[in-house]
């Protein structure tokens, strides 16, 4: 693949993280949000990352100013209509993501491939009713995006296998491990890890046995490098759970995806983990 | 000294049979069988009782223990499918029986835990946890339920994978690469099936279903199928994936 013009749209971790790998890669990014502010930070957080990669000796001073040039900031989506692919990464809000993607079937050339970076909505729902669904495909990042190797490049009811091919490549041109998976709720990540937290949180319930055994068993017992609960402190516990719910509801309630009242309880307490100094455990400045 | 002292019945269907055995005499046991028990069971310190998919054979071997080893020897039996409170309830001298659990290989387990039935008393606790400290294993004292915590949780996360394979979701390589590069895990939880024995895992899972009666614990329908046509993984040749030695051809 020759260098492509990429729009990323939201300006958030996710977004400036994303805008990132492709410019890493060489490709020029558009990246779009509406919020000045946010595209000020997302511009810092890439100056960040260029400067720590520097410092590491990973790149060079050059190599650094050329990937930071080549992510330009806008707030117009017709500026896109020149990408050959766009990347949404804007918040899980179904109405939002459809009508960016509503714009943009109309914005962007017919062979611009159109990326959702959801983790929790269906690509099938978002690609409804949308002209063009055949190129709507889910490319799912995982935090933080330059760190972590995994794309789950998911295929919605009525993505085009051609499409779905492109993704995978392209995927694997920003120097990422795809996966394809079909559109199910969690798809692979999200789902299969859910019994890790979720029954986790059972057997502490049942009184088998205490947190931070059960944190001491995986890690020791099983291998794991975090243990369940200090793995939810640090995700933060409202996402996770925000996730559980999601797949749960998304099964149709199946029993397997069921939440814990705990985790519940600790979401409405207003201790998350990391980030509100306490959730399972104690975290001290 | 007499190293018959040393002896421990070993008994049971577990690929953790094997691996316990290796174990054992490494650390300077004698290992018995039932057939070799007998003429030396005032010299045995310890049972152990490995079999976890048919609880018929369980329970059989089970008693036959208790019927033949003095009152005060513990047995330790393999609390995956069922807790060690219905395995103790099968015995005359139930107090000394004491639950515990994990999955092959052992050399991977730097710790094992300990899951004493409602019936054991607190001396017999303290003796399983200095047997697991003379193998070199840490222990760690948990709730009596099937499949306690490692092997629980390690379980319905293969099972949920199995369930995603059955369904078509993706391919087990796919699944597998996900969770290693999305989240962190040391293997695949399919290809870690494999390696476990998904008869093991299968046992687990059926255990908590019958046990706890939720449809949270359904065993996956593919699950069940490889198990029951022997496709349990690297023992077998064959499981999620195929393992099939190449024959070597010479002319």
């Amino acid at each position: 693949m020759t260098y492509a013009q990429v729009g990323v749209i939201g300006a958030g971790t996710m977004g400036a993280g994303i805008a990132f790998v492709c410019a890493r890669q060489g490709h020029n990014v558009l990246l779009l949000d509406m919020n000045e502010a946010v595209l000020k930070k997302a511009q810092s957080y890439v100056a960040s990352i260029l400067a720590k990669d520097v410092s590491k000796g990973k790149i060079t001073e050059r190599q650094k100013e050329e990937i930071y040039e080549r992510i330009s900031p806008i707030s117009d989506m017709q500026k896109l209509y020149g990408c050959d692919m766009v990347i949404e990464a804007v918040s899980e809000r179904l109405e939002l993501k459809k009508s960016i993607f509503s714009s943009l079937a109309n914005i962007c050339r017919e062979d611009t491939l159109l990326l959702t970076n959801t983790s929790s909505i269906s690509i099938t729902e978002i690609a409804g009713g949308i002209k063009s669904p055949e190129r709507i495909i889910g490319f799912h990042f995982f935090n933080p995006a330059p760190v972590m190797p995994l794309i789950e490049v998911i295929r919605g009811k009525k993505s085009s296998d051609e499409n779905v091919e492109k993704a995978y490549q392209f995927a694997e041109n920003l120097g990422k491990v795809p996966v394809l998976v079909n559109d199910t709720p969690g798809f692979i990540v999200n789902r299969v890890a859910r019994p890790y937290y979720n029954e986790a949180l059972r057997i502490t319930g049942d009184q088998v046995a205490s947190i931070e055994q059960i944190d001491t068993i995986m890690k020791k017992a099983g291998g794991f490098k975090m243990g369940p609960f200090e793995l939810q402190d640090m995700i933060g516990i409202d996402i996770n759970f925000a996730t559980t719910e999601s797949v749960y509801t998304n099964f149709f309630h199946e029993g397997r995806f069921k939440p814990s009242r705990i985790q519940q309880r600790m979401v409405q307490a207003g201790s998350l983990g990391r980030k509100s100094g306490e959730g399972f455990y104690e975290y001290s400045e | 000294m007499n190293t018959v002292s040393n002896a421990v019945l070993l008994a049971g269907n577990s690929p953790l049979y094997s691996e316990l055995k290796i174990l054992l005499e490494s650390k300077g046991y004698s290992v018995l069988s039932f057939e070799q028990a007998d003429e030396h069971k005032h010299e045995i310190r310890l049972a152990i009782e490995v079999n976890n998919l048919d609880l018929d054979i369980k329970k059989s071997t089970i008693k036959q223990m208790d019927m033949l080893l003095p009152a005060n020897v513990p047995i330790l039996t393999s609390s995956l499918a069922i807790t060690a409170t219905e395995a103790a309830s099968w015995t005359e001298y139930s107090e000394r029986v004491c639950g515990f659990g994990t999955f092959v290989p052992l050399i991977e387990r730097s710790l094992i835990e300990v899951a004493p039935a409602l019936q054991s008393t607190p001396l017999i606790v303290e003796q399983v946890k200095s047997f697991f400290d003379v193998l070199g294993k840490e222990s760690e004292i948990v709730e009596d339920e099937v499949g306690l915590v490692f092997p629980r949780i390690l379980s319905l996360i293969i099972n949920e994978a199995a369930f995603a394979v059955m369904e078509g979701t993706a391919t087990p390589e796919d699944i597998d690469i996900a969770m290693k590069k999305g989240t962190n895990y040391p293997y695949g939880p399919l290809e870690w099936g494999d390696r476990i024995g998904l008869d093991e895992v299968f046992a687990v899972v059926k255990g908590l279903h019958r046990d706890l009666a939720e449809e949270r614990y359904r065993p996956a329908p593919l699950l069940r199928k490889l198990v029951l046509a022997d496709r349990v993984g690297v023992r077998s040749g064959r499981g999620f994936y195929s393992y099939e030695k190449q024959e070597v051809y010479q002319p």
